[in-house]
């Protein structure tokens, strides 16, 4: 369970987050949605402890993200995976030993079991044989994926993932589409994913939130959300089928 | 009253660098406390070392070996004056051991490896490479500035005597050819007036200039911002504060060494 309180952030005079509220249910898909440069980035960075709220409270399983000092922090990381909008990968290392990385770091694991759990994250991205290919030589998309098995590697309880099909082709969007739907039931985890594509977030989304200048103006069901009567959620949908 | 308004900009410049003094402090006491803790990461400790070290040693030979060789022709040429030839080799033995070598390797370190810190670290912050870290519960400064600091402190010394050996080479080969200085009152002179006390002064003012120029590189990388343009910037900025940086410690190290290492003899 994730609870954003009172969320408040500036950069510089900039107000990006101003007052935001959000609950995110445990073992469900939260998508939420929003216009470039909304803040959607900065909301999820402040949910995993990357970014310190101006005002306000993050709470992530009963705990108070702000009270934790770093070594804290540090452990209770172990319980997230992130995958960035630009995929981060580390561009000294290639495939595998990015994708080995959270797990030599974090495991006691031998290199034979690190190359078989390598091996079957990058399986389920679609990436088998890539290992290794330096991130300099893949595509976007591809990064992207790799990224993606990075943030599972460790199988953590909360996945946060920024824009993981933006950039992709529709057939490459519905298999990540479905990696997220598959990964979110056979390990139960709690999936917060940012997306701009509307038709693919009512398709896996358990709820839908919608931020809009600094705060959340609709969250609910896709349902409800496609009924909603918020003047700026009903033009994100119109414009964002007519694109899907 | 004009005047004094003009000149607040200026006001600001000394405040600026005491704030960015604090920032480096700070930067500096968290990166020394996560060295303490454990994992310890030998493998990329030996990378660093590997980076630092072994590949500035061509760089190190040839600016020691030029610097030898410039420095006896110059003192060569005035000693000749007073037919005290003989002097050249403990002369330039003497500057190179408590002043020139280290200094000169840290520059030089500073210039091939300090940049590449700068960069590396930039390209990754901007690249939310180090965001990445955190969230894989790494410390960033444990896993990135560690290594290189510690690879600095070990590094620079060992390069220091490396300079010296071979600044002492190119001072004998000008000394013997060029000025025609005898091979053994060369040699004589150099070991009698050429204590350990001194290089060994020159050793530790290099360990500690290879601590400045790691921490000072590796904390502009870290504050760099703005996408490529920005890791550029964050590169040039590192080298000349961390070149400034040695230059300014040298002399309060020089007068600190002096007093404790030297003062016995006179
Ligand atoms: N570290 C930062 N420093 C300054 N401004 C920032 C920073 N991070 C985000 N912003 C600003 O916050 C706003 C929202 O950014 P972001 O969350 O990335 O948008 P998006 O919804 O597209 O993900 C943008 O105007 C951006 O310029
Ligand atoms: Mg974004």
């Amino acid at each position: 369970m994730i609870e954003i309180t009172d969320l408040h952030k500036s950069f510089n005079g900039n107000a990006v987050l101003q007052g935001l509220n959000l609950s995110i249910p445990d073992g469900k898909i939260t998508v939420i949605i929003g216009p470039s440069g909304c803040g959607k980035t900065v909301l999820l960075r402040h949910m995993i402890g990357l970014l310190q709220p101006d005002r306000g409270r993050v709470m992530v399983d009963r705990v108070n993200l702000s009270a934790l000092d770093r070594v804290q922090m540090n452990a209770f990381r172990g319980r997230f995976g992130m995958l960035f909008q630009q995929a981060a990968l580390f561009d000294s290392m290639n495939v595998f030993e990015n994708v080995a990385f959270p797990l030599r770091e974090h495991t006691q694991k031998t290199d034979g079991e690190i190359q078989k759990i390598v091996a079957e994250k990058l399986a389920l991205v679609g990436l088998t044989g890539t290992e290794t290919k330096m991130p300099s030589e893949l595509s976007g998309g591809m990064r992207k994926r790799v990224g993606l098995a990075r943030a599972i590697a460790l199988q953590p309880k909360i996945i946060l993932y920024d824009e993981p099909t933006t950039g992709l082709d529709p057939i490459m969007t519905e298999a990540i589409d479905n990696l997220i739907l598959e990964t979110q039931r056979k390990m139960n985890v709690t999936s917060v994913v940012i997306s701009h594509d509307i038709p693919s977030s009512f398709r896996i989304a358990d709820q839908i939130s919608m931020v809009y200048k600094g705060r959340i103006v609709e969250s609910g069901t896709a349902e409800a959300f496609r009924n909603s009567k918020h003047e700026a959620v009903q033009e994100f949908i119109r414009k964002g089928e007519g694109k899907g | 009253m004009t005047l004094l308004l003009k000149w607040i900009p200026f006001l600001n410049v000394p405040l600026e660098l005491l704030g960015a003094l604090g920032r480096w402090c700070r930067f500096v006491w968290a990166a020394v406390t996560w060295s303490f803790q454990p994992p310890y990461r030998w493998r990329s400790w030996f990378c660093q070392m590997q980076f630092i070290g072994v590949q500035s040693l061509p760089i190190i030979m040839l600016t020691g070996l030029f610097t030898g060789m410039v420095f006896a022709l110059q003192t060569g040429k005035t000693f000749a004056i007073f037919k005290m030839q003989n002097l050249v080799g403990s002369t330039v033995a003497l500057a190179l051991a408590r002043e020139i070598a280290p200094v000169f390797t840290a520059l030089m370190v500073t210039a091939r490896a300090g940049s590449a810190m700068a960069a590396e670290i930039g390209t990754m912050k901007v690249t939310e490479q180090i965001d990445a870290l955190r969230t894989m519960a790494v410390d960033p400064l444990q896993y990135l500035v560690t290594p290189r600091v510690i690879a600095c402190i070990f590094m620079v010394p060992l390069l220091t005597i490396v300079f010296n050996y071979i600044g002492c080479l190119g001072a004998y080969v000008v000394g013997t050819t060029l000025l025609d200085i005898p091979s053994g009152p060369f040699l004589r002179h150099l070991y009698w007036y050429l204590d350990p006390d001194d290089i060994f002064g020159g050793l530790i003012k290099a360990a500690v200039f290879g601590f400045f120029l790691a921490t000072v590189s590796c904390y502009k990388g870290f504050r760099t911002e703005g996408g490529a343009e920005g890791v550029g910037r964050a590169t040039t900025s590192a080298v000349v504060a961390s070149s400034v940086t040695i230059l300014v410690v040298d002399y309060f190290l020089t007068t600190w060494i002096l007093e404790f290492f030297t003062s016995h003899r006179h």
